[in-house]
């Protein structure tokens, strides 16, 4: 027997240790704990309604998250997302008050959440600015200038164009809220992109190592340059629903949402330091920090313990993986 | 107008007569240095053609001019007579110049096929990935060159001999008409070197121009047509094989003659114990193994790919955790069990991973030398510059390390001056027991007599040398001992007189 092969055969794990190593079964597996706990201490807990309704709550930080986790797969960071949806709420308001289009509103929207990608990326990834630093700026510039504009006061959504509130209180077939039905097709569309299209195997091989990636013939730049405007339209995406579900344009929409976010992605196992992770895995991860709010709402726990216990769970949830990776890697 | 290894005959037949790269009046340079300077290369299809030099001859950034890693500041590149311009590695990948690098360069957390597609994945319907595809292709190029690798392993979890497989398995995946090998056989085994061989021979067959870079002479000899040497960024010679002996060569190489490699000048060992290991065994490999080191003697650890030489030198200096065993460094038991501990009682180790476990690249010489011993400088909690700058700078002048100055990025220097750094930093700190592991990888013959000679030296001052080798003979030049490992346990120790070739390889195999 070649020593290659005997090499080999001791890094191939059992299929079921391999199955239990990937994160994405773990979470489930915390899901599922999860909602069975609460199924049985919580009246009304596991019905449809209150499920559908966790989903539609969901929605706003699964699909701001996909943006979030790409970022984070290409070694980079975005925490301009919450300021971001307060932004993004007052060109889709004003236009939609002026013209009564919600496309024009959307579109409006859409094109301001991408200069603001394309500033957050053109400064990190062309200008080489740590990005923690461009998107942390590019967040208090944005809340600031929110702030200046309305006078800290909330424009109202005066156009009430029903397809614009059907964003937040409509329904598909009358079960599920149309807002989680955007967050699955972008999570089905991400997802698929990450997995199978070359941009997405692109955008792990830039994060897992920048330096071969650019060996292999990528634009290492223009990768993180996109993932940036992924991650600021998928934002506008989120501000957009917030926005419906509010009527208005706040400026404090979306304060602290980005930590909001970073916590269910970081929980779902996709890693700050790039080229690990899945979208699966943030999407649990959502799953569980969302169902477990609602849960312990319903026990009536007051949400200052809902903070802490977020808080510890993290950092157990990042312990444990760091504690599997130490022993998989048999240092 | 290309040649596919993984499908031949499906490429055109390529012309003979128009050279398959020609580099003319290469410039390149450096803050302060003159990389290359005028150099001409040029490159035969079908041919495989050597490139021969000693650390910072140039050979590095003639290949990363090749693959578009750096720019040229002057001089033309014509491929097959047509003038390019290779800005970047994706227009020298365009081009059909395939480079495997001799620092590893994949996606750990890839799979080795994805990574054996990572500069072009095969695309299907609709431009979704088939990674059915890239999943038989790697498996059936992995049978055609006969390496023995699982194409659906995590990358990161292979050992370095396997990466180096997959690196040279990419090269050949996609069209290439222009193939550079740079150090391919580093970590590969006699029987995988000679797999290798038969590839390249096979790729020079199908019209492909090859570049060998290596410092092994005999390698050389065996596969070469053509031999370029380098030095100082100079371009000495390009002369058919059967043109040099070892000796042209190495004189080429270096401008002056090397009579022994292994100048020894240290008398004979002493009788103290200086390491002493008992029953040691670690979860992953070691099984049970036991000797004795003394002081002022070099102690040839020899065996296969995969027989535990690295593991046992991070067991026995703390760095990785054991199950068993007892090891006493100069009288006193290392326990607990780690690196503080080791370095305390003065064993450390001179890793075979430079770059990842050695050096901290960024920093300048300076620090990576004082690191171990910032003590020593300390006053009141603070390190006394003035006097660290002294006692590294001791250490430039004794190991006449190469560098500009202290404070240039360590990450710059050569291999050979590099490892020299890491040598300084343990002795600085007063070791009595260094453990060195492959200390010449990647280091050229000019700097590798530099390197036995300061081993040399350092048993001669009375350190017990620890020395882990695949190579045979830098195995019988240095040592007073030799022990051979296989699979984890010892399997022979024999004194130097006793030691041949057949005896040390027949206890290598078990």
């Amino acid at each position: 027997m070649s020593l290659a092969s005997t090499a080999s055969a001791k890094t191939q794990p059992s299929t079921l240790a391999r199955l239990f190593a990937r994160q994405e079964l773990a979470l489930l597996v915390c899901l599922i704990l999860v909602l069975a706990f609460f199924s049985v201490t919580v009246e009304n807990f596991f019905s449809v309604r209150n499920l559908t309704n966790v989903l539609g709550q969901a929605s706003l930080p699964l699909i701001a998250g996909i943006g979030c986790a790409v970022v984070f797969i290409s070694g980079e960071v975005d925490i301009s997302i919450g300021s971001l949806l307060a932004t993004i709420a007052l060109p889709l308001i004003i236009i939609m008050n002026d013209t009564n289009s919600l496309l024009l509103g959307v579109g409006g929207a859409l094109l301001f959440g991408l200069i603001i990608g394309a500033v957050n990326g053109y400064l990190t990834a062309y200008a080489g600015i740590n990005s923690l630093i461009v998107t942390l700026g590019t967040m208090f510039i944005m809340r600031g200038g929110v702030y200046l504009y309305t006078g800290q006061r909330a424009i109202p959504d005066d156009a009430s164009l029903d397809s614009f509130i059907a964003l937040s209180d409509g329904r598909l077939f009358n079960i599920m809220p149309y807002s989680a039905v955007i967050a699955i097709i972008l999570l089905v569309a991400f997802g698929y992109m990450m997995r199978h299209r070359p941009f997405g195997r692109q955008i792990y091989a830039v994060g897992g190592n920048q330096e071969v990636a650019r060996l292999a013939g990528y634009d290492v730049r223009r990768v993180k340059f996109v993932c940036f405007i992924i991650s600021a339209l998928l934002a506008t995406v989120a501000g957009i629903i917030l926005a419906a579900r509010v009527g208005s344009a706040q400026h404090t929409a979306g304060l602290n949402f980005e930590f909001q976010v970073v916590a269910a992605t970081v929980l779902g196992g996709v890693s700050l330091a790039g080229g690990i992770g899945s979208l699966t895995g943030m999407a649990l991860g959502v799953l569980i920090l969302q169902f477990l709010s609602n849960g312990l709402r319903g026990l009536g726990l007051p949400t200052e313990w809902q903070l802490v216990i977020t808080g510890m769970i993290i950092i157990a949830a990042v312990a444990f993986d760091e504690a599997k990776r130490r022993r998989a890697n048999g240092g | 107008m290309s040649v596919d290894f993984l499908h031949p005959g499906e490429g055109v037949v390529i012309d003979k007569d128009v050279p398959a790269l020609e580099l003319r009046g290469i410039d390149k340079r450096f803050p302060g240095v003159v990389a290359l300077d005028n150099v001409d290369f040029t490159l035969e299809p079908g041919k495989i053609h050597a490139l021969m030099g000693e650390n910072g001859a140039g050979k590095s950034t003639l290949i990363k001019i090749m693959a578009g890693v750096y720019g040229k500041d002057a001089g033309t590149i014509r491929l097959r007579g047509r003038e390019v311009d290779i800005k970047s590695p994706r227009d020298s990948l365009k081009e059909g110049i395939k480079v495997v690098f001799q620092e590893i360069a994949l996606i750990s957390e890839f799979t080795v096929a994805e990574n054996i597609f990572l500069e072009g994945y095969p695309t299907g319907r609709a431009g979704s990935i088939d990674w059915k595809k890239i999943r038989a292709d790697s498996a059936a190029l992995f049978n055609r060159i006969g390496f023995n690798v699982d194409p659906a392993a995590r990358t990161g979890s292979l050992p370095v001999s396997q990466q180096q497989m997959v690196e040279i398995a990419r090269a050949l995946a996609h069209e290439a008409r222009v193939v550079v090998m740079d150090e391919p056989t580093s970590s590969l085994t006699p029987n995988e070197v000679s797999l290798l061989f038969t590839v390249i021979q096979r790729l020079a067959s199908l019209g492909i121009a090859v570049v060998y870079v290596s410092h092994k002479l005999d390698e050389v000899f065996e596969i070469a047509d053509t031999v370029t040497v380098l030095r100082d960024g100079r371009h000495i010679s390009t002369k058919p094989i059967g043109e040099h002996t070892s000796d042209t060569l190495i004189q080429d190489m270096i401008g002056r003659r090397i009579d022994n490699l292994f100048p020894r000048q240290r008398g004979a060992a002493g009788s103290k114990v200086a390491l002493s290991v008992e029953k040691l065994s670690t979860a992953k490999k070691l099984d049970d193994v036991s000797f004795e080191a003394r002081a002022g003697e070099v102690l040839g650890f020899f065996g296969l790919m995969g027989a535990g030489r690295t593991e046992l030198a991070k067991a026995i200096v703390g760095y990785d955790p054991i199950i068993s065993g007892k090891i006493t460094v100069d009288g006193s038991r290392l326990a607990p069990h780690d690196t503080r501990t080791g370095v305390r009682l003065g064993i450390g180790l001179l890793t075979e991973d430079r770059k990842s476990e050695g050096l901290m690249g960024e920093l300048p010489v300076y620090q990576n030398a004082s690191l171990a011993s910032l003590g020593a400088f300390a006053r009141l909690g603070f390190v006394d510059k003035a006097k660290e700058h002294r006692a590294v700078q001791d250490y430039v002048d004794r190991f006449r390390i190469k560098t500009p100055s202290l404070f240039q990025q360590v990450k710059n220097l050569s291999g050979g001056n590099q490892q020299k750094v890491l040598i300084s930093r343990w002795l600085m700190r007063g070791l009595k027991v260094i453990v060195v592991d492959e200390p010449t990888r990647g280091i050229d013959v000019g700097a590798k007599s530099e390197i036995f000679a300061l081993i040399d030296r350092l048993a001669g001052e009375g350190l017990a040398v620890v020395m882990m080798t695949s190579e045979m003979p830098e195995l019988l030049g240095l040592s007073d001992r030799i022990a051979v490992m296989c699979e984890g346990r010892l399997t022979a120790i024999m004194s130097r007189d006793e030691a041949t070739q057949e005896n040390i390889l027949n206890a290598a195999i078990g």
